[in-house]
């Protein structure tokens, strides 16, 4: 191709270099799409409605005044507080996510790995947990039965 | 022996068809600096080779009893510690050599930082040396949790919850690692391909170049090039490295038969406990294996929240920031790439050695019978361990001063004054720490060898 100049085979080139590049990078992201969705673990299935202790959850808070319930892959507190009423509270600290506590003695929620402390409510007492932990609807029926709502309260 | 010489035997057999002799003869050529350092520096990283492969035998042995799963996980290595002849000794060996290749590693990254090794033209070695150490750090984390201990279940809980502060992707991040929003099962099947697949090849990539980057450059020379004197590699270092193998596998099998379960220290030890149960609360006194305790350290010492941010992403970008500045050292030490000495760097890793110190010992709650769970406990830990501390920075910097004469302690002086205002006087860790940071760097400006010096914020 004598008659062409070189600015024309430049830009030829600058061309072709362009779409081999888009064709790798596709190239590229149609390989890693399918392995990063794989990888990404799929939300945890379940009933999305109220979960129902069973009898032996239930025997648990009667005698440690809490326990700790799986509803939904979330870890659940739920605890008696000194008026009896059953409450529940996410049982994962905001801190780096140790497994709380019901400290029935000193009415507080304690996580053990840092020493944080929570009210009733939830709410941060002392410690580094830098957020409060959720609330939960929890329900005791007239028979004793305890159900939990995975809704935050 | 020459290249053409016919050769009989098995030698003669291969050379004959692969050309193998210029192999030898390479070795034969290859020298290692005598005279300028103690030797020892250099023993560390074949050392730590060792370790790695008896990692691989005994690893590749207590796979062929391991099952990851919920109800098998715990069961199969109760199963091997108990009942499979001998398998209480692969455990334990594996253990033991786990904890004492990451020893051995950590001194060796710290011996070529301190002799400069570093310098051009090595930094790829450094590069992949310090990938190696991040290797090594994954490795131990994810085989804790095989066991699927309560210990091990709490300890990844917490560690792996630290990825939720990386910026935009951290969620995600968090999720792929777990397997899920929480630590499960899941969690356990992915460490396990980690530990036993993706991280033993990475490995091997990553040994094969630091080694290859080392046999075509050879061992660094010492600042100066004092000596003329070298060692052949082969067949005199080689032996002795040899001899040292020896004593490192009969050291590892004496530990094993005495101390199976480890020596019980914090963070060292494999006692199998009770099985994980995600649905137990949190105990007082997890703690994760000793090589993490300064991070975990680093972590409770930051309030709830810090400048706007939540106290433990401020502390991942701070330990983050660190691990940058001591990955890129080849290249921020422009004294060393011109071949000189460049103390500043010196001071620099007795400077973090120290910080490193305290941060492990004050984690590790020494100084008291039981995890404090009150300020004051904390503070009689901090005061013991700032006396620890303080007691082996006399020593070294002593050592320094006589043997060595160095004479430039800006940095380590600065982590002392740090370590001392802390745990003997009662400070916080974090103010005194910016405070000696800010006063640190005001010196080198003012004296106007920042150039040595640009480092100053690092330590704390
Ligand atoms: C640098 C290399 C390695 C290090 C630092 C390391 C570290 C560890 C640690 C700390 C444990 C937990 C031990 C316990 O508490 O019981 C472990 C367990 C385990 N590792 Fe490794 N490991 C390494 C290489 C390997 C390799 C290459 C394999 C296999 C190919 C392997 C297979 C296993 C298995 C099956 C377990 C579970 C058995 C047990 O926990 O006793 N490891 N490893
Ligand atoms: S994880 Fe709960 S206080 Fe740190």
């Amino acid at each position: 191709m004598e008659s062409s100049t070189d600015a024309a085979k430049h830009t030829r080139r600058s061309f072709l270099d362009l779409v081999l590049g888009i064709g790798a990078t596709g190239w590229l992201a149609s390989v890693l799409y399918p392995v990063i969705r794989y990888l990404t673990p799929l939300p945890s299935a379940g009933p999305s409605g109220p979960v129902k202790l069973s009898a032996d959850q239930v025997k648990t808070l009667d005698k440690e005044r809490f326990v700790i319930v799986p509803v939904q892959g979330k870890r659940i507190l739920v605890f008696q507080d000194p008026a009896q009423n059953v409450r529940a509270l996410d049982a994962r600290c905001t801190h780096e996510g140790c497994t709380v506590q019901f400290v029935p003695g000193e009415s507080v929620i304690w996580c053990a790995c840092h020493n944080g402390r929570f009210d009733l409510d939830g709410r941060v007492l002392s410690g580094p947990p830098p957020r409060p932990l959720s609330q939960y609807l929890a329900r005791q029926d007239a028979e004793g039965g305890v159900t939990v709502t995975p809704q935050t309260a | 022996m020459s290249a053409t010489a016919p050769r009989s035997g098995l030698f003669g057999w291969l050379d004959e068809r692969y050309g193998i002799s210029p192999l030898i003869e390479f070795l034969r050529h290859k020298e290692v600096p005598i005279g300028a350092h103690p030797m020892v520096w250099y023993y560390l990283g074949g050392m730590t080779l060792f370790f790695f492969v008896v990692q691989i035998i005994t690893g590749v042995l207590l796979l062929m009893y391991y099952q990851p799963g919920e109800a098998t996980s715990y069961e199969s290595i109760r199963y091997i510690a108990t009942k499979v002849p001998f398998g209480w000794l692969i455990r334990a060996i594996h253990c033991w050599s786990a904890h004492l290749m990451i020893m051995s590693l950590v001194v060796h990254m710290f011996s070529t930082m301190l002799l400069k090794a570093y310098r051009p033209p090595r930094e790829l070695t450094w590069l992949t040396g310090f990938g190696l150490f991040g290797i090594a750090l994954g490795f131990g984390f994810s085989g804790y949790l095989l066991p699927w201990n309560e210990l091990s279940y709490f300890a990844t809980a917490v560690g792996t919850d630290s990825v939720k502060s990386v910026p935009v992707i951290g969620h995600w991040l968090l999720l792929v690692m777990r397997g899920g929003e929480d630590v499960s099962i899941n969690t356990l099947y992915r460490f396990f391909a980690g530990h036993v697949v993706i991280l033993p090849l990475i490995c091997a990539g990553l040994i094969s170049v630091h080694l290859l980057v080392i046999q075509r450059q050879g061992m660094a020379p010492p600042i100066h090039g004092e000596t003329a004197r070298g060692m052949p590699f082969f067949p005199n270092f080689a032996l002795r490295d040899l001899l040292l193998w020896l004593v490192c596998l009969t050291t590892l099998a004496m530990l094993a038969v005495l101390l199976p379960y480890g020596p019980g220290l914090p963070g060292m030890e494999w006692e199998l406990g009770s099985k994980a149960n995600p649905l137990a609360p949190a105990y007082p006194g997890i703690k994760p294996e000793w090589y993490f305790l300064w991070i975990y350290q680093l972590l409770k010492e930051f309030p709830a929240h810090l400048l706007g941010m939540e106290g433990p992403e401020v502390c991942l970008l701070v330990v983050s920031l660190l691990m940058g500045v001591w990955a890129v050292i080849p290249w921020l030490d422009r004294t060393a790439q011109r071949g000189r000495h460049s103390p500043g760097f010196t001071d620099l890793g007795f400077a973090v050695i120290y910080f490193l110190t305290f941060l492990t010992l004050k984690a590790a709650d020494l100084g008291v019978a039981e995890t404090p769970t009150n300020d004051a406990e904390t503070a009689v830990v901090a005061t013991f361990c700032a006396y620890i501390t303080l007691g082996v920075a006399v020593v070294a910097t002593l050592t320094r001063v006589l043997v060595y004469h160095h004479r430039w302690f800006v940095l380590s002086a600065a982590a002392l004054a740090h370590i001392a205002l802390h745990g003997l006087l009662g400070w916080s860790y974090l103010t005194v720490g910016a405070v000696v940071a800010v006063v640190t760097a005001v010196v080198l400006v003012a004296s106007g060898q920042l150039r040595t010096g640009a480092e100053a914020g690092v330590e704390s």
